[in-house]
């Protein structure tokens, strides 16, 4: 699925697609995701939206649905069943999507490793563009890894991922 | 002219959780907008935890059960030390002991301030949500400042603690004690005077003493119905038998009292804060602890913010322990929602669950589930029913 | 005699010769060896003298060499802690539930018998709590039998002495 309309003259094209980059850069729409974890990831990043660290401020909402978010943030070492629902999460959100692993579980696995019903990390289901290692990572920590991510794009036109 | 249906609708609510971001699946049969009948599925977290404590060793299994829960892990942590220390016949000194009883109380107040934070945003009231989030920062930078880390804070170890409470970070403590005296007094007035509020709180979901006792009810949950059961005054352990709380209860039973009591516990956590810091007995930090534990049984009760923690462990001479088994307070309450719930309206279900303080992670120690058919289905119910 | 010693008397009057008294390393603490015939009266007496509250069950398997099981029922009242230890078969572990005399065990009979194939005669609902409907039939993660791979070992350094 391409963002914008095939067969357009080029100056035309490349006015909309920076239109489309700024919107995405300036005020990405996220999706919050927990696989299975303690909880701790998730109360952190909670806690962006709260008045010390204010994410909003950067444009960043907290969606309920997978069709409105630009972004995927992801918790929990992602237990058997979850697997399922994480691949149809991502496969709901529209093109270009980003998907942000927070926390050593997300990444690895974390102190999960090797129990039953655990596979052991984000990337094992669906592709990651950023990890944020920790456990939990600060709030501060996670809105640097998503402002790193959003500065990537800057740089690049957005690759539209099949 | 078409016949009335009397066919029911069931409201299927979660994996996407209403109440608190974890998963857990209810389903609640309505007639129009009053709760007649609900169900719970849960195992959304399940992890194999307690399988995994068997594979590890002492010292690992510490650190696997904090994981269980990241907002009460300090209350599992200590739940297991004390246990294992029993076991090992070995007394953590007495400074271990108050600086643990400091860092489970400090653990008290920012899990109540966060379950009063997603309760209001539960009840719509998203300012008070921000105000008590942004106070219960002053908690977390002072977790921060004396472990490392704001949640999982790793303070325990086998035999006592890992770092101090230099007199400048209990100077910080105290400082940081007088400010959320302050903004507790103001949410309590909030609780029981702001109209709004106690429209959606005051008589909502009530629970006598005898029905909170025959289902199991535990903790805050319990006490707002006059049970006179938590485990600091049953069965002291740490310095809380030097170092006391008084039992707080509220006898209206119903949600408006749920949070009252929470409040309230608050006020005795800092006094007893206060009180450890003003008299922190001087003295090592740990104690020494064999690698090997001998065999035994033991069981390890903590009142964790949402009720009572207990933990069976058993070690049959080795590096690895045999079994643990961990009881989580969440478990005994949910039977307190499914009844707790029916004769109200749909509205009330978010509140009526996260009146209890939910945590599914401590919950279940399980992986999360998802079945066909939940696509994009809203947080708030009120779907149709997918194929379940 | 302390509070938590006549809490502990007043028990095992109620129990009576129905289970055997063992001492346990921690003073306010009993276990008390229970046939799976006699356990529905025991709880029945327990619960009508309103002694304590139940405040977990567990299963123990003691390894498929022994080929025992055993049901655990913690009792706790005050500081005061009464085990009933309920011995069963490995091979056919069978046991009355007790959700008629303590409804709210019902949660706990589903995760034991989930986790270690205890099957809870007439108990009012047995499916899955926490392991999903598509787990294996007759797998029972908790039983020792049951292998998971270790966690990654530990750096060399590591090894030393605990703290």
């Amino acid at each position: 699925m391409s963002d914008v309309p095939a067969g357009l003259p080029k100056p035309w094209t490349r006015m909309l697609n920076s239109v489309q980059t700024w919107s995405r850069i300036h005020s990405p729409w996220a999706i919050h995701f927990n696989t299975g974890s303690c909880n701790g990831c998730d109360i952190e990043i909670l806690a962006t939206l709260t008045p010390n660290f204010d994410v909003e401020r950067f444009g960043i909402l907290l969606q309920g649905s997978p069709r409105h978010a630009d972004v995927l943030i992801c918790t929990g070492p992602v237990s058997l069943q979850a697997r399922d629902r994480l691949r149809r999460v991502y496969e709901q959100m529209p093109e270009p999507k980003f998907v942000v692993a927070v926390g050593s579980c997300s990444l690895s696995g974390g102190v999960f490793q090797g129990c039953y019903n655990v596979l052991g990390g984000v990337d094992k289901v669906i592709p990651v563009n950023a990890f944020i290692p920790g456990c939990p990572p600060r709030p501060e920590a996670i809105i640097d890894g998503i402002a790193k991510l959003l500065g990537s794009l800057q740089e690049k036109k957005p690759e539209v991922k099949k | 002219m078409t016949a009335p249906s009397t066919e029911k609708f069931i409201v299927p609510i979660g994996p996407q959780h209403p109440a608190l971001k974890e998963p857990a699946h209810f389903e609640f049969t309505v007639d129009s907008e009053m709760v007649t009948a609900s169900s719970a599925r849960f195992g959304y977290v399940h992890r194999g935890i307690e399988k995994g404590a068997e594979n590890r060793n002492w010292i690992q299994a510490l650190y696997l059960v904090e994981r269980i829960c990241g907002i009460c892990s300090n209350a599992h942590s200590t739940a297991y030390a004390l246990g294992v220390e029993k076991l090992a016949g070995v007394q953590a000194p007495p400074r271990a002991l108050a600086i643990r009883q400091i860092f489970i109380e400090l653990e008290r107040i920012h899990s109540h301030m966060l379950w009063a934070g997603v309760a209001a945003h539960e009840a719509g009231f998203d300012t008070l949500f921000m105000y008590s989030w942004r106070d219960r920062e002053t908690v977390m930078d002072l977790l921060e400042a004396i472990s490392g880390n704001r949640v999982n804070y790793s303070m325990n170890v086998l035999g006592g603690v890992k770092y101090d409470i230099t007199p400048a970070l209990s100077d910080a403590v105290l400082r940081g004690i007088d400010l959320l005296g302050k903004r507790l007094e103001y949410y309590l007035d909030v609780a029981t005077t702001e109209e709004t509020f106690v429209q959606r709180t005051r008589g909502v979901a009530p629970m006598t003493a005898a029905q909170a006792e025959s289902l199991g009810t535990t903790g805050p949950t319990a006490r707002a119905s006059d049970v006179q059961r938590d485990v600091r005054v049953d069965s002291p352990y740490l310095l809380y038998d030097q170092f006391p709380v008084t039992l707080v209860t509220e006898t209206a039973g119903d949600l408006q009292a749920r949070f009252t009591v929470r409040i309230k516990e608050l006020f005795e956590s800092l006094r007893v804060i206060r009180a450890l810091l003003e008299h922190l007995p001087p003295g090592e930090l740990t104690a020494r602890m064999p690698r090997r534990v001998r065999e035994g049984e033991v069981v390890s009760r903590v009142e964790a913010p949402r009720g009572e923690l207990f933990y069976f462990i058993k070690s049959a001479g080795g590096e690895n322990p045999y079994r643990v088994r961990v009881r989580t307070p969440s478990l005994c309450n949910f039977s307190s929602v499914l009844v707790g719930v029916i004769g109200h309206r749909v509205a009330d279900i978010p509140m009526i669950l996260a009146g209890i303080d939910p945590c599914f992670s401590c919950n279940d120690r399980s992986v999360i589930f998802r079945r066909a058919g939940e696509d994009d289905a809203s947080a708030k119910g009120g779907s149709l029913p997918s194929a379940l | 005699m302390t509070n938590t010693e006549s809490l502990l008397a007043q028990a095992v009057d109620l129990i009576g010769d129905r289970a055997t008294v063992q001492h346990t390393l921690e003073p306010n603490r009993f276990d008390l060896a229970v046939e799976p015939a006699k356990l529905l009266e025991c709880i029945a007496l327990l619960t009508s003298a309103h002694w304590g509250y139940l405040a977990a069950i567990s299963g123990l398997d003691h390894g498929p060499d022994s080929g025992r099981l055993e049901m655990l029922y913690f009792f706790c009242n005050k500081a005061a802690v009464i085990t009933l230890r309920v011995p069963l078969a490995r091979e056919t572990p069978r046991i009355p539930s007790i959700c008629g005399l303590i409804p709210s065990a019902t949660l706990f009979e589903r995760e034991q018998m989930e986790m270690f194939g205890v099957v809870f005669e007439d108990t009012p609902n047995s499916d899955h709590l926490f392991l999903p409907d598509d787990w294996p039939a007759a797998t029972y993660p908790l039983r020792k039998d049951f292998l998971t791979p270790a966690p990654p070992p530990a750096p060399e350094d590591s090894k030393g002495s605990l703290p």
